[in-house]
């Protein structure tokens, strides 16, 4: 089960993502759940395999949205780049990005069960 | 009943924002920070965020608006808020994670950002409070200083910022005007309410086109009366025809009536310097030929004459101050004339001012606030004790006309009162000879015609004064009860003026005359006055020829000396 304790040994800014939720646990826990469900359905993975980089763009904003308002920061590292480039559409690696998005969507969802 | 009650007020409705965000985790952040104070709407896009706005902006205290939105854009949903007139009293906060959009969001309307990530629950819900708060008291402050029908400034806001102009213009020369439409009752009773409603928002637009274009402010001080502060210029006639907006029977325009203080002395308070237009525009009031007055300072004297007459006139009662003229009526039917009656006139012998008020000043102010009234009551008192002491003194019975001003006519006690005032004298009613005006008759007619038969049964004479002077018609003659007909002053000064016509005169005087109504000719000077009006058949003559108006002192020594000609 998600819990709080859970997340702040995992590296989330915990009381900053509490804050932005009037400091409601099960509210912020609900949530954190909603933005993982979302990212593990990777439809950032798809539009990349598209070549649409424009929809993947929206997808990384939406993500980067979620994770930095949850202070999930371990996560929001590669989400905050992976977007700027997207952004700018600097030619790059985007995969590895994207990679390192997804590891870090494993481990908070392991902490769920 | 009681919860009902409290439903319906105000300040128990709970504030509702519009919240404009696709982001699921993004809206429950919101939800939960705002929920325990607002009620909260979501739209998911710009075009669904659009259609709740059109339905609900009324009702909607706030729109917090993400810029990044599916669909329309966030910052187009915004151009769109700021466009529409109506939805100008909505505040909008962005909110984003891009800080380059905060300048073209602020110069696109917005009142504030929220940035993204958020801050705390805490401080998003302080931003709104105090945004809403803002806002709210914004619109009070509009709703305040506005009023409402015409969107001009109310008459408290419009003295403020008057206030405001002379100190950026303290030399400037400056005009302060008041205008108002002649009979606008009527307009809305012939139109309706609507109508006028727009004939006063009309007036309003025209009044602001010329202030935007000449300088100055307008407001609308209360019902159709408007008010001009503005540089002075010399064309009130042009701005009064600018004014002049189409009635709405598609031929005629509203009538207006404009007062003018030119070149205000900035000495003055606001306030007063319009009561002095207001004092220009009350100059005009019957002139519809030249509905623009221009203030200068006699208006003022003679305001505060009239202020002090009327806070002296108690006092005047009290003391006596009030005395008695009486000024002989001649019958000149026979070879001779012989001295029939006389007319009680009032003067007053003020103790600083002595006679120098003219009747002709202070009666028509005393018609005016209904002290005429009392005036009349003691001058018929006088006048009786006054024929009382001839008949004592001199055995002599003189009977005097005593003026009855129109309001004394509506005193349900006023027979009671004149019989009351000729016993009291040991009179008998034909001796206290009762002057009705003309107007007076004109005016509800039915009703002072029965209050006058009431007298004549009780035995008193009526005589109709100054017939001539107002709209009557000679036919009123065949069914108003009187017994004599005094003809206007000025219808005889006209009569024997430059270009002598006296048709008139003598067509009255027969037709009075086929009535049998005896006529009385008053204001008659020179002695041809005297021999035509005679050879016309007027019964009495009245006038500077045999006497002016004297004290009763004087007139005593007048019986002495005429006594050889009384009847």
């Amino acid at each position: 089960m998600l819990t709080v304790e859970k997340l702040k040994e995992y590296g989330a800014d915990v009381e900053k993502g509490l804050s932005r939720c009037a400091n409601n646990e099960s509210l912020y826990l609900r949530l954190v759940k909603i933005c993982i469900q979302e990212i593990s359905a990777d439809a950032l993975g798809a539009a990349l395999k598209e070549g649409d980089l424009d929809r993947a763009f929206e997808v990384a904003h939406k993500w980067k949205g979620g994770v930095n308002n949850l202070a999930l920061d371990p996560i929001a590292a590669p989400v905050c780049e992976l977007t700027e480039l997207l952004r700018s559409k600097t030619p790059g690696d985007y995969e590895i990005l994207h990679g390192d998005i997804l590891k870090e969507t494993a481990v908070i969802a392991s902490l769920m069960n | 009943m009681t919860d009902n009650k409290s439903k319906f007020r105000i300040s128990e409705e709970r504030r509702r924002i519009l919240l404009v965000e696709d982001d699921i985790i993004n809206q429950e952040m919101i939800r939960e920070s705002v929920s325990g104070t607002y009620d909260l709407i979501v739209a998911e896009t710009g075009e669904e965020a659009l259609t709740i706005i059109s339905e609900r902006y009324e009702t909607l205290s706030i729109v917090l608006l993400d810029l990044n939105l599916p669909g329309i854009k966030g910052i187009e949903v915004l151009k769109i808020i700021r466009s529409v007139p109506a939805y100008s009293r909505l505040p909008v906060i962005v909110m984003t994670s891009d800080s380059e959009a905060e300048v073209e969001c602020l110069s696109l309307g917005a009142i504030d950002f929220i940035p993204k990530p958020y801050p705390a629950s805490k401080v998003i819900l302080a931003r709104i409070l105090r945004t809403v708060e803002l806002f709210e008291n914004r619109d009070i402050l509009r709703f305040t200083e506005r009023d409402h029908l015409t969107g001009l400034y109310n008459k408290e806001f419009f003295y403020r910022y008057a206030e405001q102009l002379d100190l950026y213009h303290k030399d400037a020369p400056t005009d302060a005007i008041v205008f108002d439409i002649i009979r606008f009752r009527t307009i809305n009773d012939r139109f309706g309410k609507t109508h006028g409603d727009e004939i006063l928002k009309n007036i309003a637009r025209k009044a602001l086109d010329i202030v935007n274009e000449a300088g100055g402010i307008v407001c609308r001080s209360y019902a159709d009366k408007f008010m001009i502060y503005c540089p002075h210029r010399a064309d009130y006639g042009v701005i009064l025809n600018a004014l002049s907006v189409p009635l709405g029977d598609g031929e005629n325009h509203v009538r207006l009536r404009m007062g003018v203080y030119s070149d205000v002395d900035k000495t003055l308070d606001i306030e007063r310097r319009f009561d002095r237009a207001k004092m220009a525009s009350d100059s005009v009031r019957d002139n519809l030929a030249s509905p623009i007055g221009i203030y200068d300072n006699s208006m003022r004297e003679a305001e505060m004459l009239a202020d002090r007459l009327i806070n002296d006139f108690s006092a005047a009662i009290r003391d006596k101050q009030f005395v008695v003229f009486y000024q002989p009526k001649f019958n000149v039917r026979g070879d001779e004339p012989v001295l029939s009656s006389a007319e009680a006139l009032v003067r007053w012998k003020h103790p600083k001012l002595g006679m120098v008020i003219s009747p002709g000043t202070f009666i028509p102010l005393f018609e005016k606030n209904g002290l005429i009234q009392e005036l009349d009551r003691y001058v018929w008192s006088e006048t009786a004790a006054q024929i009382s002491d001839w008949k004592k003194r001199l055995n002599v019975s003189i009977p005097v006309s005593v003026n009855v001003s129109r309001i004394d006519l509506y005193d349900p006690n006023l027979t009671d009162r004149l019989l009351g005032i000729v016993k009291a004298n040991g009179l008998s009613v034909e001796e206290l000879l009762l002057e009705i005006t003309e107007s007076a008759y004109t005016e509800n007619s039915e009703h002072i015609v029965e209050k006058v038969e009431k007298l004549r049964k009780l035995g008193f004479k009526i005589e109709m004064d100054d017939f001539g002077s107002g709209y009557s018609s000679l036919s009123m003659l065949s069914y108003m009860p009187i017994d004599a007909l005094k003809l206007d002053m000025q219808f005889i000064r006209s009569a024997f003026g430059e270009r002598i016509d006296t048709r008139l005169l003598e067509a009255m005087i027969r037709l009075a005359d086929s009535f049998g109504v005896p006529t009385i000719a008053e204001g008659v000077e020179t002695a041809e006055q005297v021999s035509v009006l005679k050879r016309m058949g007027c019964d009495i003559i009245q006038g500077y020829y045999f006497s002016r108006p004297l004290p009763a002192d004087e007139f005593d020594k007048f019986i002495k000396f005429k006594q050889p000609v009384f009847v």
